[in-house]
């Protein structure tokens, strides 16, 4: 509760007000609405197919919501191209397949964007990302190819080359479903100490560990709404709908 | 219950020995049963015989004298014919061509300080350089024309010195200094009117293995760019742009290259001011470097088609505009995941320039069969029975070009190293 109330006074950095989105026939999100406030760490989870993935896709627009209004950080996501690209340089994303370049050496993915979007000089940006794989605990991999780094270490390197845009909101997509188990908590260590960073985070996940730990906030999603939000204490400790309290009971 | 736990780790144990010797390997692999016992002698007396039916013949039987009276119209078709050029000196136009690209390929080996730069340009420069030492007569080929395929020694060097200490080192000094050497190459094969020495020389004179190489670089350096052009387009979400590139794809495909060369008298000029100077040569590349675009797109399509979408997720969520995301991240990985389908698009285009024939242009393999038809000493046509020695001498020269193609892009693919990531 506590630490719900103490971002009670921060701005709103995120506001959904009845998303909907459509596959086809398909309609994956039914009205989503939220909002998120600046250095809250969200955690979001539900069942496979519950438009989790999807919620956290459209707060970036790689994928276009159809009805509904979904505002990033003031700007307001339209068809607008130079929005969309100003909110993408807002927002960081790391994804449960890494998706690293692999024609790039670990530098080159860090700079890529720094160079060409903030038109960066190279020095400089090679300056920020040896300073980011610090962060993440892997100066040594940087000359080396995505292809010869272990799970963690390239999902710890996608970490870099998001935060290497200086984003103001980060997006993670079940970043350690991926992982072998002896490497998910150097990515969760990673996570936890840019929360604590103050970054605004939503993370898709099921590490129910790491939730309890450094999640401001809970989401359940199912069959496309937010089927129950709370702080980790409350989700755990006193879930409202029956959907949480089995599914819960399923992955716990 | 007790637990199966070891004490220690597990001994590393070197790999069992399986060489067995040359004895051993041909019983494994030659004479392991009956049946692969007489395969094995069946096919050793075939290979057997073979060779030596095949190098009697190149040794004893063959009469190569028909290359040596072709020679140079083999090279350049009657370029430097009293016809096309008046006093036949012209020979040494092409020859500084050869030259010029030959300073290319020593500015590679400066740039890359060895490796498959190296090799080439030293088999090149040796082939070359052998040429001047043909037992001729100097008659048949004179010194000046041995001297400047001794030249490409020093043109070697000069490339090489200027790819290692001067600006031009860089990929893109090499980039611009091949546009350079090609426009130079057409100015001094075409002639600047008014400059002694430089007498223009008409393209219906250009021919030989001179016509079939031009051909071959001008399509093999422009359908990559227009197909890669084309498969955008055609991935576009423009519908009007999308269905251009669809439709410019199909014809291009669904009609045989005979059949464009044809209408390229008909359709090319469409294209162009009336009075603008279109000749059979400039219409021929046009269309072979078009029908080429059309496959290399599709070649380059699969390549994109076959990326993962995350690729391009992660470029646009790094905020790379789309634009960006396809030139620094799919178009890389997709180009060098079809390099051998792109190669062999271009080995392709190299074979099929022999079919300029049919719109009147004398290529190697046009100007060999109709030689042979039509040599005559004293009336009497002489190389008729000579098919053999031209047309294996002809697949030849080809051949070595093709698979320096095939060379190089193997180099590349391990090089990118395509299929270890």
């Amino acid at each position: 509760m506590t630490t719900m109330e103490s971002k009670n006074g921060a701005e709103d950095i995120i506001i959904c007000k009845d998303v909907h989105k459509w596959y086809g026939q398909f309609h994956a999100l039914r009205g989503v609405t939220t909002t998120i406030k600046k250095g809250e760490v969200v955690v979001v989870f539900g069942p496979s197919g519950s438009g989790k993935s999807t919620f956290i896709r459209t707060i970036n627009r790689l994928e276009e919501h159809q009805k509904g209004q979904i505002i990033v950080d003031g700007i307001e996501m339209t068809n607008d191209v130079r929005n969309i690209d100003a909110i993408r340089r807002d927002v960081g994303m790391v994804f449960q397949s890494f998706n690293l370049f692999p024609h790039l050496s670990v530098m080159r993915n860090i700079t890529l964007a720094p160079t060409k979007v903030r038109k960066l000089p190279a020095s400089e940006a090679e300056k920020i990302a040896m300073e980011l794989l610090e962060r993440v605990g892997i100066p040594e991999q940087a000359y080396k190819y995505p292809k010869e780094l272990s799970g963690g270490q390239q999902q710890r390197v996608a970490i870099a080359r998001a935060l290497a845009m200086q984003p103001n909101i980060m997006l993670f997509d079940e970043p350690t479903s991926a992982l072998d188990p002896e490497m998910i908590k150097e990515v969760l260590d990673v996570m936890k100490e840019l929360a604590e960073s103050g970054m605004t985070m939503i993370v898709v996940s099921h590490e129910m560990g790491f939730a309890r730990e450094v999640a401001n906030r809970m989401m359940m999603f199912d069959e496309g709404v937010i089927m129950e939000e709370g702080t980790p204490h409350q989700i755990f400790n006193d879930p409202q709908s029956d959907r949480t309290k089995l599914f819960l009971s399923q992955i716990l | 219950m007790s637990t199966n736990a070891n004490s220690g780790p597990a001994p590393v144990l070197p790999p069992p020995l399986l060489n067995r010797g040359a004895v051993g390997w041909a019983h494994d692999n030659l004479f392991s049963s009956w049946h692969n016992s007489v395969l094995t002698v069946v096919s050793a007396v075939l290979v057997v015989v073979g060779l030596w039916w095949g190098l009697r013949w190149v040794l004893v039987d063959a009469d190569w004298t028909v290359i040596s009276t072709l020679g140079g119209f083999l090279a350049m078709g009657e370029y430097n014919t009293e016809k096309a050029c008046a006093g036949q000196n012209c020979f040494w136009r092409p020859q500084v061509s050869v030259m010029l690209v030959m300073v290319l390929v020593g500015m590679a080996w400066g740039i890359a300080q060895g490796g498959t730069a190296r090799k080439i340009a030293i088999v090149a420069t040796v082939a070359l350089v052998a040429f001047a030492f043909l037992p001729y007569s100097f008659e048949r080929m004179g010194m000046d024309v041995r001297l400047l395929l001794a030249a490409n020694i020093p043109a070697v060097g000069v490339g090489w010195a200027l790819g290692k200490y001067t600006r031009l080192g860089s990929i893109r000094g090499v980039a611009l200094s091949g546009i350079a050497v090609f426009v130079l190459i057409l100015l001094l094969l075409r002639g600047i009117p008014g400059i002694p020495g430089l007498e223009p020389v008409s393209v219906i004179y250009w021919g030989g293995m001179m016509l079939n190489l031009l051909l071959a670089v001008v399509g093999i350096v422009l359908s990559l760019p227009i197909g890669i052009a084309l498969a955008l387009g055609r991935r576009s979400r423009l519908p009007v742009v999308k269905a251009l590139c669809v439709a410019f794809i199909e014809v291009f495909r669904g009609v045989p290259l005979i059949t464009l060369l044809f209408m390229s008298s008909v359709l090319v000029p469409l294209a162009f001011p009336e009075d603008f100077p279109l000749n059979r040569l400039f219409r021929a590349g046009i269309i072979i470097t078009l029908f080429s675009a059309a496959y290399m797109a599709e070649n380059v399509r699969g390549g994109l088609q076959a990326l993962h979408p995350g690729q391009a997720e992660a470029g646009r969520a790094l905020g790379l505009p789309s634009w960006q995301t396809m030139t620094f991240i799919s178009l890389p990985q997709a180009i060098r995941n079809v390099i051998p389908a792109i190669v062999g698009q271009f080995i392709s285009l190299f074979k099929d320039t022999t079919l300029v024939t049919i719109i009147g242009m004398l290529d190697i393999l046009e100007f060999g069969r109709a030689f042979i038809q039509s040599y005559t000493v004293g009336g009497e046509v002489i190389y008729l029975d000579r098919q053999e020695e031209l047309f294996i001498f002809i697949a030849l020269c080809f051949w070595v070009f093709t698979y320096g193609m095939s060379y190089v892009s193997r180099k590349v693919e391990k090089h990118l190293g395509v299929g270890e990531r």
